[in-house]
């Protein structure tokens, strides 16, 4: 690139947005934010959960209407009501919760509100042609008739992509992409990000994850309060920097020291799931101890979870927690004996949303006084837990869908250390948690295993797997492929046992 | 569209491609009595069936709809035809759109249709009561109950059916004095009043037997002045007694019944119900089956016009049941269906 | 509570409206005479039973279309035991009650069990039940003769308050059976597991909520209940005709419910909505008759009613929710 093309490339400003405020009953979700996006740049937005991402994200895209500030397009201002104008303008959000209908074909999404048709009918064929040049565009090999049902989540992520660009999107705004991703599809994603920048796109990218900040941001902007607080260059963003810069305090990233393990408490023998139902795991778990699962999607980590926790009935094995014998159980008899589950998907198996905080809290160590529920109790629960774990809410009766993600995974938690666990599985403890709540968690988990507590986590996150563990055992397709003692874990170890290749 | 098509092909299964069927003159008569649901009413009919089956000689299949419908009644006689039977009674469920089948029927076997007409058919006879008449005697009832005059409220299941309409027309012209015209109708909210008599309001339950209660309770709640209550349908007495009993107004409000259900008869004996109509299903069963047998056993189309009643309609009066004349009835009537 | 704001204000306004309209020339009033009120009130009292029935299945997420098949089975076999075989009410009763849990406990084997949707298992139950006593009693009208006087106390009978006035016995009957579960539901481990399993199964499940229990107890109170409120049916009535008895029943109870503020998604709802949104369909049943020139309309006005109710609810929702 030549200077001159270079300064055009730098000046040539897409879209811009002019101090936005945005209040929703009373709260000031958003306060005089400006921000520029430029044609070909990854504009990386971060922040914890509350900041005002996902506000200024749908403001962008239609589906808020802003109460202060005015946007621009090109250098024009534009007005945009409505997500479809937004779209008409060439702006499309990508959804972190994909809004694929898994009953359509791959050709049949993609035209979605768009089909090609010749009067009432539609022209099959020619949509199916031009289907595989638009997904050829992001990277995706799949049939045009395939179901949507049937691809990865990765791939549909793509799809989602091929379908905003085939849009004729010149503003991508893509809304953690990654948070359902393996590796390898993250890799594919990152490829078809890059292309596209080359290509003039301009993309609002939010994630929590600062590895990808890394990876991809050409500039960074930092939301916290609402308030625009930094803005800074892709190259300069380290992660110790963007965390103070989103939490504005510095968080101790320390490093527990790891302690003598007590007793075994988790004993578990030729456990068969139906993920992988030829081989079987062995496991053994001590008190106070901190195990990692780490293996990539599919590898049967979670479904191992699930047939401990007895959410899924396991095929064969033996499972003896605490002394107690656990075969064809269910989550009570589980629970029961010590071993309890924080599952993996909050809002369908964590929380029953439509409840307050307290219910939530309480819900599996309900007791009676008498014929009656003891209410006593069960405040002095929810208090308990929400002091103890910083739940930030404003009263218990607060309705758990109204909380922040970190505060939701807290309830979670929370109702299971109420039933005085042995044993606590974790299945990606802190997806969709905001830095400061996580920072939060791991401390909770550390003190909890200095109290002797035996805890299993599954995580796709390498950092959290570090961080976390004093061992980690490695899943690949339904087997323990290795074990590394805290002293030997890397990256590079974990990921080589996890793709199946020997380590030394 | 369905039937059309499929009643020839039964036909053809049937093996009777001829003319009118007719029994040999010795042989015995095949015909069918199908009626148009299953009640304690037919019951009674079919007593006088069997009588008809022992004086005549003929083999009689009796049918009932369970479920009351026009379809199942339609295959029923489909059926019937196929079997090959010589003469058919039925009490059409919905003779407006079966003209058809019926007509259909007439051309292969001896139609008659009793309880319940279809005159636009080409059913040779009709046997039933005229329920206008049976109505108007529901009217003197109500006069004998009500001598010096006052309101009254109907009470029906529904409107929609011929007999429902023409019983409650022939109360009001009874009440208000009108000449004999069965063709007259008052809409349901019509304003009925006369020199003595004024019918006050007609309320139907859709077959609802708690509604009805509720219905009976409502008018005695809204009026004070209502002399008689009248029932119009065979479940509907007995839920106007209760009410009228709960309210404690028995004498007070009079009742007059249709029909013989044993609560409207235990009513009339214990005087709490004024009078009820009854029909004498008996009757078109004998009946039915008597002249069905003399139709099919008479081959010549001149002489067998000649069995027919002027008119092609025989009635079957109704009758007014009191205290007076009620357990020489219901004595009759345990006697026929075979009850205690 | 907030919830059955727009259901008691409904109420509130028909009774208003029919109490003015109602108003005679001497000074009396037919809707709120003793008499008028104690006939609605039994009426609520039966119809208040089968709404509750309903309303313990759709807290679950589930439906119960055969609730009335059941006030069928149960109003058909209890005369046939009492008149036909001679039995004892004392074990007549508990027996027409025993089989109306079985009932429901069939239907909750079937949902929890074999994983049928609870729409098909009870569709397939109105049509069975009722179709089985047609057979079984051959069409024929169940009477009690009198074998029935002393029973017949619980479906008509009054407890006087004063001269004019007595509270009819199955009002009484849905109080008692009303606050039990008013207590079940907000007072207990299971009534709370029961919402949570009807607001998020899976998430009951694994809080080691015992999920499927829970639900077939769902089924059998709601049959239970159904079957109790048949025996008061054909006690009121003194007979009863398996073509008609309780016939589309179950759609009263499920519309009481549903406007009393049970959701149809499950895990919402109160028993005084579910109480409210019963009276109010007998208070427009009563004042259609007592105002109306026929009563044609009567489905009709229902209808609209309910449908008005159901958008003044969400109304009222929303603009609480936006004040928050």
């Amino acid at each position: 690139m030549t200077a001159p093309e270079a300064a055009a490339a730098a000046t040539a400003v897409l879209l811009s947005a002019r101090g936005i405020g945005k209040a929703f009953v009373g709260v000031q979700a958003l306060q005089d934010v400006s921000l520029e996006l430029r044609a070909g740049e990854v504009l990386a937005l971060i922040g914890e959960n509350g900041a005002g991402k996902s506000t200024l994200m749908k403001i962008l895209a239609g589906v808020h209407q802003p109460d202060a500030g005015n946007l621009h397009l090109d250098g024009q201002p534009i007005a945009l009501p409505t997500p479809a104008a937004a779209l008409a303008a060439g702006i499309a959000l990508i959804h972190q919760e994909l809004n694929l209908c898994d009953n359509l074909t791959v050709a049949g999404a993609l035209f979605l509100g768009r089909e090609l048709r010749r009067g009432p009918f539609l022209r099959q064929r020619a949509m199916d042609q031009a289907a595989v040049t638009a997904l050829a565009r992001v990277g995706l090999r799949v049939e045009p008739r395939r179901l949507v049902g049937s691809l990865a989540p990765g791939q549909k992520q793509l799809l989602e992509i091929a379908r905003a660009l085939h849009g004729q999107a010149r503003v991508l705004i893509m809304d953690e992409p990654t948070s359902s991703l393996t590796p390898g599809e993250t890799e594919r994603l990152f490829a078809v990000v890059r292309e596209l920048r080359a290509q003039g796109v301009g993309i609002v990218y939010i994630t929590h994850r600062m590895a990808e900040v890394q990876a991809l941001a050409d500039r960074v902007v930092v939301l916290r309060d609402g308030r625009l607080v930094a803005e800074i260059d892709g190259r300069e963003a380290t992660p110790e920097r963007m965390v103070a810069m989103m939490v504005g305090r510095q968080l101790r990233g320390d490093r527990r020291v790891g302690h003598a393990p007590g007793e075994p408490v988790l004993e578990v023998a030729g456990l068969r799931t139906m993920a992988w139902p030829a081989h079987g795991v062995d496991l053994r778990l001590r008190a106070g101890e901190v195990v990692g699962i780490a293996g990539l999607l599919g590898s049967g980590r979670s479904e191992l979870l699930r047939a401990l926790f007895g959410a899924d009935q396991a095929l064969a094995g033996d499972i003896v927690c605490a002394g107690t014998r656990l075969a064809a159980h269910g989550p009570a008899a589980a629970a029961a004996a010590g071993l309890v589950l924080v599952p993996e998907d909050r809002k369908l198996q964590g929380l029953v949303l439509g409840m307050n905080v307290r219910e939530n809290l309480s819900l599996p160590t309900l007791r009676s006084r008498g014929a009656w529920l003891d209410h006593g109790y069960e405040q002095d629960l929810a208090a308990r837990a929400i002091r103890e774990l910083g739940i930030a809410t404003p009263h218990q009766d607060q309705v758990a869908a109204a909380l922040s993600g970190g505060n939701q995974q807290k309830i979670v938690l929370g109702k299971w250390l109420a039933a005085a666990p042995k044993v606590l599985l974790l299945d990606e403890p802190t997806r969709g948690v905001d830095v400061g709540a996580r920072a939060e968690i791991y401390a909770r988990l550390h003190e909890l295993a200095g109290q002797g507590l035996a805890i299993l986590f599954v995580s796709s996150e390498l950092e959290e797997v570090l961080l976390l563990a004093d061992r980690v055992v490695v899943m690949h397709e339904g087997r323990l492929t290795g074990e590394l003692r805290r002293e030997q874990m890397s990256e590079q170890a974990i990921l080589a046992l996890a793709t199946g290749m020997e380590v030394a | 569209m369905k039937r059309s098509t499929i009643l020839p092909l039964f036909l053809l299964l049937a093996g009777c491609g001829g003319d009118k069927p007719a029994a040999g003159a010795g042989a015995a008569p095949k015909l069918a009595f199908v009626t148009n649901c299953v009640a304690g009413f037919w019951t009674v009919a079919q007593a006088g069936v069997e009588a008809a089956k022992a004086s005549t000689g003929a083999e009689v299949s009796v049918q009932m709809p369970a479920d009351g419908l026009a379809e199942q009644q339609t295959r029923i006689l489909e059926d019937a035809l196929a079997k090959g039977v010589h003469g058919i009674a039925v009490s059409p469920k919905d003779p407006a759109n079966m003209t058809e089948l019926l007509d259909k029927i007439a051309g292969r076997a001896v139609l008659i249709t009793h309880d319940s007409d279809a005159p636009k058919s080409k059913r040779l006879c009709y046997i039933g009561v005229d329920n206008y008449e049976a109505g108007r005697m529901c009217g003197q009832l109500v006069k004998d109950a009500l001598p010096s005059g006052g309101a009254v409220v109907i009470i029906v299941g529904t409107l929609d059916q011929d007999n429902a309409r023409l019983r409650r027309q022939g109360l009001i012209d009874e009440l208000l004095d009108r000449s004999l015209d069965n063709t007259r109708f008052d809409p349901q909210d019509a304003v009925l009043k006369g020199a003595k008599y004024e019918v006050r309001a007609t309320y139907t339950d859709q077959f609802n037997h708690a509604g009805c209660k509720n219905i009976a309770q409502d008018v005695l709640g809204r009026w004070n002045d209502v002399g008689c209550l009248v029932g119009l349908f065979e479940y509907e007495p007995p839920l106007l007694l209760e009410a009228v009993e709960e309210a404690r107004k028995v004498g007070q409000v009079k009742l007059v019944a249709f029909d013989e259900a044993e609560q409207t008869l235990r009513g009339v004996v214990a005087g709490k119900i004024h009078g009820t109509i009854v029909q004498n299903p008996y009757e078109y069963g004998r009946q039915s089956i008597e002249l069905l047998a003399r139709l099919v056993r008479e081959q010549d189309p001149a002489r067998r016009q000649a069995l027919l009643p002027p008119g092609g309609i025989l009635y079957i009066p109704a009758r007014k049941l009191q205290k007076d004349n009620v357990q020489a009835f219901w004595d009759d009537l345990k006697q026929k269906t075979g009850k205690k | 509570m907030k919830k059955v704001f727009g259901i008691a204000g409904l109420l509130f306004a028909v009774v208003v409206f029919t109490a003015v309209m109602s108003g005679q020339p001497d000074g009396s009033n037919t809707f709120l005479s003793a008499y008028n009120l104690e006939n609605l009130a039994q009426r609520i009292g039966m119809f208040g039973i089968l709404s509750v029935a309903a309303a313990f299945v759709i807290v679950t997420g589930g439906i119960d279309l055969s609730i009335g098949s059941v006030v069928c089975v149960a109003g058909c076999l209890l005369p046939w035991l009492l008149r036909d075989l001679g039995w004892s009410p004392f074990l007549a009763l508990p027996a027409v009650l025993l089989l109306s849990a079985a009932i429901g406990l069939w239907h909750g084997l079937l949902v929890v069990g074999l994983r049928l949707q609870p729409f098909v298992v009870t569709l397939c139950g109105l049509l069975l039940y009722r179709g089985l006593m047609r057979e079984f009693t051959k069409d024929q009208i169940m009477g009690f003769g009198d074998t029935a006087e002393g029973l017949r106390f619980l479906a008509t009978g009054r407890v006087p308050v004063t001269d004019a006035f007595g509270i009819p016995v199955t009002a009484i009957a849905l109080l008692v059976v009303a606050a039990l579960t008013a207590l079940l539901w907000n007072k207990t481990v299971a009534g709370r597991h029961l919402f949570a399993t009807g607001r998020n199964e899976e998430a009951a499940r694994f809080s080691g909520v015992a999920t499927g229990r829970l639900t077939v107890l769902a089924y059998v109170a709601c049959s239970l209940l159904a079957g109790f409120a048949g025996v008061l049916f054909v006690l009121y009535v003194n007979s009863a005709q398996a073509s008609s008895a309780g016939s589309f029943y179950e759609l009263y109870a499920i519309a009481g419910a549903v406007l009393g503020g049970v959701a149809l998604r499950g895990g919402e709802g109160t028993v005084i909505g579910v109480l409210l949104g019963a009276a109010l369909m007998q208070v427009l049943a009563n004042a259609i008759n007592l105002l109306g020139d026929s009563n044609r309309l009567e489905f009709a006005v229902v209808g609209a009613v309910i449908l008005a109710g159901a958008a003044a609810d969400e109304g009222v929702r929303r603009l609480f929710s936006r004040r928050r």
